[in-house]
């Protein structure tokens, strides 16, 4: 399913606030991404194209596009989900910001791959089980898992990150993905803080959690 | 990348990736350069904090303003804020610096009902949030970064749950966006100062040893962290022998 699918053709990022789609811009912008896809778009060019020789970011593009996956994974799976109205209520209000965030990391990750000369992977191709999106309780418990392995995904990578602007990219993501995990382990009654600490994952652990899902 | 030309429009092409990655720190450099000057700098500004945060915690736990599972949630928060305080010191000590002094607090109003105290405590956990990510272009060690991460993202747990327990909406109350915003020190400080009634200028001669019980204000010394400004979240001797040890390109302005 592709976005043009889900959003009728619509602008594919949409931000709820003003200031969420000022910072994506900003963003965006800095590193030289388009706006076409933004909704009310308006960027300030960069206009000073140097020439300097590319630095050296060791692992970072690796690191961005395994992220950049997980996003894909993520923001298909609220996407996919929120369009059967299985929630309602609160659980509807809480879990709908949730699908416009991964989809605004998503572009993120793949602007800052872009902007360090590397190449987006595509989105995978994902299956979930055909019980993932039977029920509301089914979905947020797929969402749980999710989340949570989010989480220790990005704060496993922190150490092996080398560029401080992508490792700040990384963290202000991070953080809003330990909300949607304290939240969605709240409405599926589990424990919101699991660790005082965030607990952090390599990436093979991380990628055979979600090895299921990718087609 | 030619593939993405859909997305990036060919904008790319124009912006070099220096000029890219400079722009893209420059997104992030909300800090004063001068904020910190070292590892151990950074973690007395989230001591200070992580005090603030258990001790107000460990009061307002203490008025039993609230019932059922809000109980239940700011219970686990303040044992997580206690944990922190633990864990900072003692990093802060292994780094060979000293930790500062729990400052003294006033929360007064903040626990005149179920709604102000959770309110107040929203304040706090999104400064957190937005101080450790202010912070963390400044630390240097990997392992320090590590564990600032993780206090980081449990912060913004705290943030979201405390949101959700006012009933805050989903957008800016639960969630601030789709990307955390990080705060400079002085506006973390603008933010917590009301409550600070002071820190002690004495560093901890001793083991340093972090007092997390109780929710004591007592004390008296009106001086450190409010009248001397940022320089009381220096580590003073603490930060040149953590220099001495861990010498970096960049940490040369402490001296």
């Amino acid at each position: 399913m592709s976005t043009d699918e889900l959003f009728n053709g619509e602008p594919v990022i949409t931000f709820q606030r003003e200031t969420d789609r000022r910072a994506f811009l900003r963003w965006a912008g800095l590193i030289g991404m388009g706006t076409a896809l933004v909704t009310g778009g308006a960027l300030n060019g960069m206009g000073d194209a140097g020439a300097a020789a590319p630095a050296s970011t060791g692992g970072d593009l690796g690191i961005l596009n395994y992220a950049l996956t997980l996003e894909y994974l993520e923001f298909n799976f609220y996407a996919m989900g929120l369009s059967k109205g299985l929630l309602k209520g609160r659980d509807l209000e809480l879990v709908t910001p949730i699908r416009g965030h991964e989809q605004a990391h998503v572009q993120a990750v793949m602007a800052a791959v872009t902007a360090l000369k590397g190449t987006p992977v595509s989105k995978p191709t994902l299956k979930f089980p055909p019980k993932t999106f039977s029920s509301a309780d089914n979905f947020l418990a797929t969402a749980t898992i999710f989340e949570e392995t989010g989480v220790s995904a990005y704060q496993g990578q922190v150490t092996h990150i080398k560029s401080p602007a992508v490792l700040k990219a990384a963290a202000t993501i991070a953080g809003v993905e330990s909300r949607h995990a304290a939240i969605l382990a709240h409405l599926t009654h589990g424990n919101p803080f699991p660790s005082p600490v965030e607990k952090n994952a390599p990436m093979s652990s991380v990628l055979a959690k979600v090895k299921p899902y990718l087609g | 990348m030619s593939q993405h030309r859909d997305l990036v429009h060919g904008e790319l092409d124009d912006v070099s990736e220096r000029v890219a990655l400079d722009a893209l720190n420059n997104r992030w450099a909300l800090a004063a350069p001068s904020d910190f000057t070292s590892d151990v700098d950074v973690l007395n500004f989230a001591l200070t904090l992580e005090y603030l945060e258990a001790t107000f915690y460990e009061q307002g736990n203490a008025r039993n303003l609230l019932t059922g599972q809000a109980k239940q949630y700011l219970t686990q928060v303040q044992k997580d804020e206690e944990t922190h305080v633990q864990a900072i010191t003692q990093t802060i000590q292994k780094l060979g610096g000293t930790p500062v002094a729990k400052p003294m607090v006033n929360f007064d109003g903040a626990f005149a009902s179920k709604t102000m105290y959770l309110t107040t405590s929203f304040t706090f956990e999104n400064e957190g949030v937005g101080a450790y990510l202010g912070a963390a272009g400044y630390i240097k060690n990997k392992n320090v970064l590590q564990a600032a991460a993780g206090i980081f993202g449990v912060e913004a747990r705290h943030a979201a749950i405390v949101a959700n327990l006012l009933n805050k909406p989903g957008e800016n109350g639960v969630y601030m966006g789709a990307f955390e915003t990080p705060k400079t020190k002085a506006q973390v400080l603008a933010a917590v100062k009301p409550f600070l009634v002071s820190q002690m200028t004495t560093m901890p001669g001793g083991n340093g040893s972090p007092n997390t019980g109780g929710g004591s204000t007592a004390g008296t010394q009106d001086s450190g962290l409010l009248t001397a400004g940022s320089a009381a979240l220096l580590g003073g001797a603490g930060l040149a022998a953590y220099l001495a040890t861990h010498r970096s390109t960049d940490a040369d302005t402490a001296d």
